[in-house]
């Protein structure tokens, strides 16, 4: 076995029981839970009804039948991918400014950092009176001067719209850190170096530290795209699905069959697709991520 | 130092000890789960009285709904055992009930000195199946609160008696440039569907063709259609900006600051709009029955409960909490406490400090709300088990259609499709 200086020697001799504790919190707060769910979406359980213990995919035949399933798939869709796009972009910008363009600026990273702080629920009840004209300062604003804001929060699009914005507006600064933290690893010799040879701030930008920061930019979308499908706070408390069904995501669409319809199992089945979904995209993220970091 | 079989065996002693300790010392505890409103946040300061008084001791759990329903579904599905008194909406009673997640207090309740004193419609709300399974301290019901100013610039000197009549002050007073009349419009089944049956119920509608002896969707009829008619004209043409979202919140933010003349809602919310530490324009505030319609009345009734879970270890002690909870003491303190809780004993509506306190927002407040709670109907919302999902699912349509999402006879019908669904799962 290998020998470690300095290390007292009952570690020395045991060291690999030290992940036993780790081991043992995955197995029984991930893996098990994980295992527990696929086994219930494979049964028939209602909070309800009576349980046949029998087992098989109907849940999943169900799904591909269930046109508010099909429907919830599209609406986080949405919300994730403009989500994503509005985060990772204004993460960025701001990250690139304090870091790059505005240095003497760089005290203000703690302010910018303050809505990542805020609890969900208070960004959803935030942006609902922001998006509610009868309480919104926005609205006031701009009845001074006879304009009317239209109400985001009951057509379809505007709905999906104010939720995208609640989100990055929540989401941004997780960006900005893991963005600034990247930008640190670049090193500066490479600017100087363009800027000797002529090259513009933009021209540094675009050309030098972009493509650096794209393994991080992509895991960076990978995060954020993962907790996008997991939406619910600012669903359940700005819109509760509407109008109509219109705000309804695929996670919120698990929580009503669980918790409204007690179909316990079909939830779990929209579980797993999720986590299946959820598997596919990062496996393909880290493969191009791979592909990034090899070139 | 190597730490020996000794010193493994007497760390491992040292734990159970400190795990066992608190665990004996907490055996005789009460855990009572309860969702936020007026009611349960005043009880929640009272824990200290029922020590006192009982010499059980109690942990009183104030949690929002969703953590609610989702901590009590994962304890009675768990059958954990962990809950002595759980808050019971009678919407819900008939769900848990069949579930197996509740235990009748029929003797418990009918060995009560006071029982009585309980006003016999939510008392009842609560029998099923010929037993009682929960204790009422909450009734609301609907009312209607009006801004007597604008609506004499409106050329009314009364609120409107019917919902034909409520659709013409409220284009009167739009022609003023002001905002009518604002209800809930957020879908959900405590949500629209709180609101949205009294213009439904007036007009003649229904949600089934004879309950409960005939379940058959009965939605998407002409009485129906109108009454949807009615409502989405009420608040797309008459409402303030945003109605499409709004929901018991934003309507009384609504009234408070005088953005909109007229409110439909539970009386908690008249009752806010009453408040004159709340509401900007109180004193110009009346207050009015739910409008009438072709069918009659049919104001909104909403009852809440206290019961005791099915796998509760100590039911009689679980009891004696409810029995407390539910007592002329304490919601006569919670009465006098909170803003203006719908209690549910006929001698707290007597006391003079009660009666001062509610006369202070209008003087006729205890006696209309008396009387709307003698209007509503038992069923008012269907009592199955289904409705928590049924009316969430309507209540999706029927937001669906005032946003124009869906068209009225749609919505109607949909609504009909989802309920033959629900029922036929």
């Amino acid at each position: 076995m290998q020998s470690y200086q300095g290390v007292q020697p009952v570690f020395q001799k045991n060291y690999n029981k030290m992940l036993y504790p780790a081991v043992f919190a995955v197995g029984v707060f991930a893996i098990v839970p994980l295992l527990g769910m696929f086994a219930l979406s494979l049964t028939d359980f209602h909070l309800i009804k009576s349980w046949d213990r029998e087992f098989g995919l109907a849940n999943f035949i169900r799904l591909t039948q269930d046109r508010r399933f099909i429907s919830s798939i599209s609406v986080m869709l949405m919300l994730s991918v403009f989500g994503v796009i509005f985060q990772v972009v204004l993460g960025t910008l701001i990250a690139v400014g304090l870091e790059k363009i505005v240095p003497r600026w760089r005290f203000l990273r703690g302010i910018f950092v303050v809505p990542f702080v805020v609890p969900a629920v208070a960004v959803a009840l935030i942006w609902l009176s922001l998006f509610t004209p009868t309480l919104s300062p926005i609205n006031a604003f701009f009845d001074i001067f006879g304009i009317t804001v239209p109400a985001f929060l009951t057509t379809e699009y505007g709905a999906i719209g104010a939720i995208v914005i609640a989100d990055t507006w929540a989401s941004y600064p997780f960006v900005m850190l893991l963005i600034l933290a990247a930008l640190q690893g670049i090193s500066s010799d490479l600017d100087e170096a363009a800027s000797i040879d002529g090259a513009t701030k933009m021209q540094i930008f675009w050309r030098i530290t972009l493509p650096l920061l794209k393994p991080a930019l992509l895991m960076v979308a990978l995060f954020r795209f993962i907790e996008t499908l997991k939406h619910f706070p600012l669903i359940f408390v700005m819109t509760n699905g509407g109008p109509g069904r219109s705000t309804q995501a695929t996670n919120y669409y698990a929580y009503i069959q669980t918790f409204q319809s007690s179909n316990v199992s079909y939830g779990a089945a929209i579980a797993v697709f999720l986590f299946v979904f959820a598997a596919v995209i990062s496996f393909y993220v880290a493969k191009a991520n791979a592909r990034l970091t090899d070139a | 130092m190597k730490l020996n079989n000794t010193h493994h065996a007497a760390i491992g002693a040292l734990l159970a000890c400190t795990t066992a300790v608190p665990s004996a010392a907490l055996a005789d505890d009460l855990n009572v789960i309860l969702f936020s409103m007026p009611y349960t946040q005043g009880l929640d300061q009272l824990e200290a009285d029922f020590e006192e008084k009982t010499g059980h001791t109690v942990n009183i759990d104030v949690v929002g709904q969703d953590v609610f329903e989702s901590r009590i579904t994962l304890s009675f599905t768990g059958q954990t055992g962990d809950l002595d008194v759980v808050h019971t909406p009678v919407i819900q009673v008939q769900r848990w009930i069949e579930a197996g997640w509740l235990q009748p207090i029929t003797a418990a309740v009918d060995a009560m000195d006071t029982k009585d004193d309980i006003l016999s419609g939510p008392l009842d709300a609560y029998l099923v199946n010929g037993e009682r399974w929960a204790l009422p301290f909450f009734a609301e019901t609907g009312m209607m609160a009006y801004r007597t100013d604008l609506l004499a610039d409106a050329g009314y000197d009364q609120a409107p008696e019917n919902w034909a009549e409520m659709l013409e002050a409220s284009a009167a007073l739009k022609a003023n440039d002001q905002a009518a009349l604002a209800m809930r419009v957020a879908p959900g089944q405590g949500f629209n569907m709180f609101v949205y049956p009294m213009i439904m119920r007036a007009y003649g509608g229904t949600f089934f063709a004879d309950y409960p002896t005939d379940l058959t969707p009965n939605m998407n009829t002409a009485e129906g259609l109108e009454a949807l008619d009615v409502y989405a004209s009420l608040m797309n043409d008459f409402g303030p900006e945003g109605i499409g979202n709004f929901n018991f919140g934003e309507v009384a933010a609504a009234m408070q600051s005088g953005q909109v003349a007229m409110i439909v809602d539970g009386t908690s919310i008249v009752a806010q709009a009453l408040d004159p530490d709340a509401s900007q324009f109180a004193d110009q505030i009346s207050i009015a029955a739910v409008p009438t319609g072709p069918n009659g009345r049919s104001p909104a009734i909403a009852v809440h409960g206290l019961g005791v879970p099915a796998d509760a270890p100590n039911a009689e002690a679980s009891f004696a909490f409810i029995e407390w909870a539910t007592s002329e003491d304490v919601l006569t303190k919670i009465a006098l406490m909170e803003a203006y809780p719908d209690f549910t004993r006929a001698s707290v509506a007597q006391n003079a400090e009660v009666i001062a306190k509610y006369e202070s927002i209008h003087p006729e407040f205890l006696n209309l709300k008396v009387q709307m709670l003698g209007d509503a109907i038992g069923h008012y919302r269907p009592l199955l088990p289904q409705w928590p999902q049924m009316g969430a699912t309507i209540g999706e349509n029927i937001n669906a259609a005032v946003n124009g999402i869906m068209t009225y006879e749609e919505a109607l019908e949909t609504s009909d499709q989802d309920i033959a669904d629900i029922m036929a799962e």
